[in-house]
């Protein structure tokens, strides 16, 4: 039993397609988050980062390997388990903020509570709306909200059910470099100041910066990784990679 | 844009299939209708043409009128000296006698229903030829048609007896065909000698008719025959008397045509808001690659011509499939119809250019009408929508089109409403329903709204009922057109069931109220003028158990251009057997003569009494009558007719000497039910004379009414079919457009049974608006239709509740079960690749 990781893959392989297309998205994959931190993947196209990340959220299925997100073990679950799991034990923030445009802000965020057929705790959601800067946005509905305000909304309904891990998913991708980094540094306080668990996954390196650790990807291998990462330490290691590769192919 | 408009075609062909499918139903209802029509038309007319090709001439009776009511009048016989009248002319070759008439044949004890029974003649003068045995050549033998033999099981050498005036046993010597075929298209034949037929059908000597041959032409032969014979004998050309079947064939379709039609054409309104509605979504799902189009330099109105091409396309190929399938249907048709009791007859079909044209037109024309509105906002797209990242249905109605759909739906609600306010004609109520009706249409957007909301409201407590409710408001033009067109067959389901209802309770009343008889002689077949012998009458009065007997008659005269009925009846007797009200005048001045018309009849021709009423007899040509008494309108219906004689008067204006029926009162201390018992021994040597209490008599009476309700819900339950298909469709389509929404909400942790949940949860909500707003415009119509109506007839609004719940019922499970493909592709949809899908 671990209490330092709230997620520890081990071993993940993931294959597409048959014969001569087989893609290997991962390959041999290991991966530990730690708990109460803000985690960065990083990795080129291709590199199976997406797929890590779906994988760890119970989204999707792997062919062998081991997940344990707490004390449970992901692989070998049903979709129906899976799905109860989604429900309270994780959060989602897209780059499509991928509301849901018939409901308003709150239900919105209390979508998942309501799902699971949970009390919304009234206080964390206002909480969390004032913390996000959008307690006055709540009875509108994704439409009439700019695209900074939206995603705040996606990154309330992913904390609202206060999840064993955050996942998010290029969150700033769709956003001004303004709302970006008001939405990272705020990713950065519910780790600190919250002790909430996020794992984002990006190509930006400044974005990489905010977080406590950043793994790099590779092939569907996770290759390297290194603690309070800059824009800067991030940058380099990357540019380390091409040149490795390069040197590969040559 | 054409090339375009056909990729389109192709690339979406299985959204368009229930385009397809909604047009084709259409048109196929079309073409059977009108097949089925021609072809039932021809054979009647083959039927006439063919009975009376092989004489240049045809000598008989001469009438007034021909044919009243689809009913060939019965014509008195011609005395046998006619017949050498005939054979004295020069240019005479051959004259044929002929007696002909309405008989019955039993075998044993068992009635094998009724024949026209008539004179065998050889071919070619003949129109049946021999397919087996022999002709029947002394008394006491008859042949009859193959089908019928087949039919009833009946073999040569057979006994059977013929039973008309008297009653013949005879044995089956032969088999024989009708032109080509085996038989008549309509009914069943029997030949026999000239003297048996006579006898059968109490002629004496006298003839039907003769049939004559010539070498002169019918022309020529006609005006010399014309010159020997006394002016109350005709001479008809072939061509005359085919002209007169004609007319009969076309007034015994009548009912089924109508139906028919308004069936078509109700299919091609469902079918209407099935394309509409498809092309909508089509087009939606479309707007962000319109729009690309847009942007690389194509125009509004190449858009919009390359859906309508699109449209046309679709229109033409559903069509055409649909000619095929009506073509093919109306067998199907034709036996449906025969369950009902409408019988058509058997034979070759016949297949007009008109009809493939018509069908053809129609359908394209219904697809592309219902696309325009599509196409229109299809052009609107703007080429900045490329750029949105989603193009959700958000935009209003327009207000004109709110304003003008209230006018139409008030104004066509005022039209329809005038003829039961004031009097005005009853086509008003056609004209008003169907102005309302589009006005309902293009409010229905906006005013299903609030009924969506309410009704989804129920089911909003849910998370999945919620975001159901949602989806119907959001796209409130799929979900009305989707609501309408289930709505519409409901609607008209229930317009008949009531109005139906109505007609029968309001017949039933009247009846009760009006007949006082305990129990009344009818018979078993559905003849029009009734098919009681006179001979039963007789032995009625003399079963102890009866207390006063009174016999109706029926016939047909001509009113003006119109056939009209009148009942010839006992005045004195008349009363004791129901509660006769005059409003002017007195019934038993009938026994003077004259006519007592009925209230309606006077109000509407401002008739009096002691005026004179022309009316024209097959028998005696125009004649006049006086008015000698109006009768109240009540039971004047109830005695079926609107114009009364005294049985003598009838009989000097007819010769036919069958009773309509024998109303019937016991004798003190008999109760009904052993009234009813001691006839029904007495009668039985008369297997097709039925003794009816009230019930039954009632129940025969309103008989029609269940027909058209039958066979008008069975043509609908089919265009429902395909509304219910809608209901699948729009889901489908809806759940495409929503595919990423729906993969955010399984990612967040809405399991696969919540998703199948919320689809099933829309097509409930869709159901349960389409049963409350086809209901309530079903009765809304047959309230004008009944006000409407009673100002012809007495009549109240009566809601037959049970049969409308069922309707109701069938309708909402349809509609869950529509919801349940769509449900499960909802649930299976991958969350990562829904969540992708753009």
């Amino acid at each position: 039993m671990s209490t330092t990781f709230a997620i520890e893959a081990t071993d993940l392989v993931k294959t597409y397609g048959t014969g001569d297309t087989t893609v290997r998205a991962l390959d041999h994959a290991s991966l530990s988050i730690r708990r109460g931190r803000f985690t960065a993947i990083m990795g080129p196209s291709g590199s199976g980062k997406s797929t890590m990340m779906h994988a760890m959220a119970g989204l999707d299925t792997v062919d062998s390997g081991s997940i344990r997100l707490g004390e449970t073990e992901l692989v070998g679950m049903s979709e129906k388990q899976r799905t109860l799991l989604r429900r309270t034990h994780v959060g989602f923030i897209f780059q499509q903020y991928n509301l849901v445009p018939a409901l308003t802000a709150e239900e919105n965020i209390a979508l998942p509570l309501r799902l699971a057929g949970q009390k919304v705790d009234k206080d964390w959601m206002l909480e969390l709306a004032a913390t996000l800067g959008i307690a006055d946005r709540l009875t509108h509905r994704p439409s009439e909200l700019s695209g900074g305000q939206q995603q705040r909304v996606a990154v309330a309904r992913a904390l609202i059910s206060r999840p064993e891990v955050v996942f998010a998913d290029e969150p700033t991708g769709a956003l001004d470099s303004r709302s970006s980094q008001a939405l990272l540094a705020f990713l950065r306080r519910a780790a600190s100041e919250l002790w909430q668990t996020i794992v984002m996954v990006t190509h930006d390196p400044s974005a990489a910066a905010y977080a406590d650790r950043v793994e790099f990807l590779s092939d569907g291998e996770v290759i390297d990784g290194h603690d309070n990462p800059t824009a800067a330490t991030v940058l380099e290691r990357m540019a380390r990679f091409d040149a490795e590769r390069q040197g590969v192919a040559a | 844009m054409i090339r375009f408009a056909f990729a389109q075609v192709l690339a979406h062909r299985l959204r368009l299939a229930l385009t397809v499918v909604a047009v084709m139903l259409g048109v196929a209802f079309v073409t059977g209708s009108l097949v089925l029509n021609d072809t039932a038309q021809k054979l009647f007319d083959d039927q006439f043409a063919t009975a009376s090709a092989g004489a240049d001439v045809t000598v008989r009776t001469a009438t007034a009128f021909d044919s009243g009511m689809g009913v060939e009048v019965e014509r008195d016989p011609l005395p046998a000296a006619t017949l050498d009248s005939v054979r004295d002319v020069d240019a005479v070759t051959d004259a044929v006698p002929v007696a002909k008439g309405a008989a019955r044949l039993e075998q044993g004890t068992t009635d094998l229903g009724s024949v026209q029974l008539s004179t065998w003649v050889d071919e070619p003068v003949g129109a049946y030829p021999l397919r087996d045995g022999a002709a029947p050549t002394s008394d006491g033998e008859i042949v009859i048609d193959k089908n019928t033999a087949d039919a009833l099981g009946l073999r040569i050498g057979d006994a059977v007896t013929v039973v008309g005036d008297t009653r013949v046993d005879a044995r089956v010597v032969g088999l024989v065909g009708f032109g080509d075929g085996d038989g008549p298209p309509v009914g069943a034949v029997a030949l026999s000698t000239l003297t048996t037929a006579q006898s059968v059908l109490g002629l004496g000597d006298g003839l039907s008719e003769i049939l004559v041959t010539s070498e002169l032409t019918a022309g020529e032969l006609q005006p010399l025959l014309a010159d020997v014979l006394a002016d109350d004998v005709q001479v008809a050309t072939a061509q005359d008397l085919a002209a007169a079947g004609a007319e009969q064939a076309a007034a015994n379709l009548e009912m089924l045509q109508v139906v028919l039609i308004a069936m078509s054409v109700a299919a091609l309104i469902i079918g209407a808001f099935l394309i509409a509605n498809t092309f909508a979504i089509v087009i939606s799902q479309r707007t962000r690659e319109l729009a690309v189009i847009r942007a690389t330099g194509a125009t509004g109105k190449q858009v919009l011509a390359s859906v309508l091409v699109e449209a046309l396309l679709v229109g033409a190929l559903a069509s055409t499939v649909g000619v095929l399938l009506g073509i093919v249907s109306t067998y199907g048709l034709r036996a449906l119809a025969g369950v009902f009791g409408v019988s058509i007859p058997s034979g070759e079909l016949v297949i007009e250019t008109r009809t493939v044209i018509i069908a053809l037109t129609v359908g394209v024309l219904v697809t592309l009408v219902s696309a325009v509105g599509p196409a229109r906002r299809a052009a609107a797209v703007s080429p900045l929508a490329a750029m949105r990242s989603s193009a959700a249905e958000t935009r209003g109605l327009g207000r004109g089109r709110l304003i003008t759909g209230t006018v139409l739906l008030v104004a066509g609600s005022a039209v329809a409403a005038l003829p039961g306010v004031a009097a005005g004609p009853v086509l008003l109520l056609g004209a008003g329903l169907v102005l309302a009706l589009v006005g309902v249409v293009m409010i229905a957007p906006s005013a299903l709204r609030p009924l969506v909301s309410l009704v989804g409201a129920a089911s909003a407590r849910t998370v999945p009922g919620q975001l159901a409710r949602e989806a119907a408001l959001r796209a409130p033009r799929r979900t009305s057109a989707t609501v309408m067109a289930l709505a519409f067959g409901l609607a008209l389901m229930s317009f008949v069931s009531i109005v139906g209802g109505s007609v029968k309770a309001a017949t039933g009343e009247q009846y009760r109220e009006v007949i006082a008889a305990d129990v009344v002689i009818e018979s078993a077949g559905q003849e029009m003028l009734g098919g009681v012998h006179a001979a039963v009458y007789d032995e009625v009065r003399d079963v102890p158990a009866v207390g006063v007997a009174t016999r109706l008659k029926y016939g047909h005269w001509k009113d003006g251009k119109t056939t009209s009925a009148l009942t010839g009846l006992d005045p004195e007797l008349i009363t004791e057997v129901a509660q006769i009200r005059m409003v002017d005048g007195d019934i038993a001045a009938l026994s003077a003569g004259g006519v007592v018309i009925a209230e309606r009849v006077a109000t509407e021709r401002e008739l009096a009494v002691c005026v004179e009423l022309p009316m024209t007899f097959a028998r005696l040509g125009e004649t006049t009558l006086p008015i000698v008494g109006i009768i109240a309108d009540g039971p004047a219906q109830a005695l079926q007719t609107d114009f009364f004689v005294s049985l003598d008067t009838y009989g000097d204006l007819f010769t036919e000497d069958m009773d309509a029926s024998i109303f019937v009162l016991a004798a003190a201390g008999t109760s009904p039910a052993e009234l009813s018992t001691a006839l029904e021994t007495a009668l039985e040597d008369h297997p097709t004379v039925q003794v009816r209490d009230q019930a039954a008599v009632i129940a025969g009476r309103t008989q029609t009414v269940d027909q058209i309700f039958g066979l008008v819900t069975v043509l609908l339950a089919f265009a429902m079919v395909i509304a219910v298909l809608g209901i699948a469709n729009t889901l489908a389509l809806s759940i495409v457009e929503r595919t990423r929404e729906i993969g955010v909400l399984r990612s967040v942790g809405m399991s696969r049974r919540s998703v199948a949940l919320m689809v099933q949860a829309e097509a409930v909500i869709v159901s349960v608006v389409a049963v409350i707003t086809g209901l309530l415009l079903g009765i809304a119509a047959s309230v004008a239709a009944i006000g409407a109506l009673s100002t012809i007839a007495p009549l109240r609004m009566e809601v037959p509740v049970a049969q409308l719940a069922v309707l109701a019922g069938v309708v909402a499970v349809a509609g869950l079960l529509a919801g349940i493909a769509p449900a499960a592709r909802a649930a299976k949809l991958p969350v990562l690749e829904a969540i992708a899908h753009a």
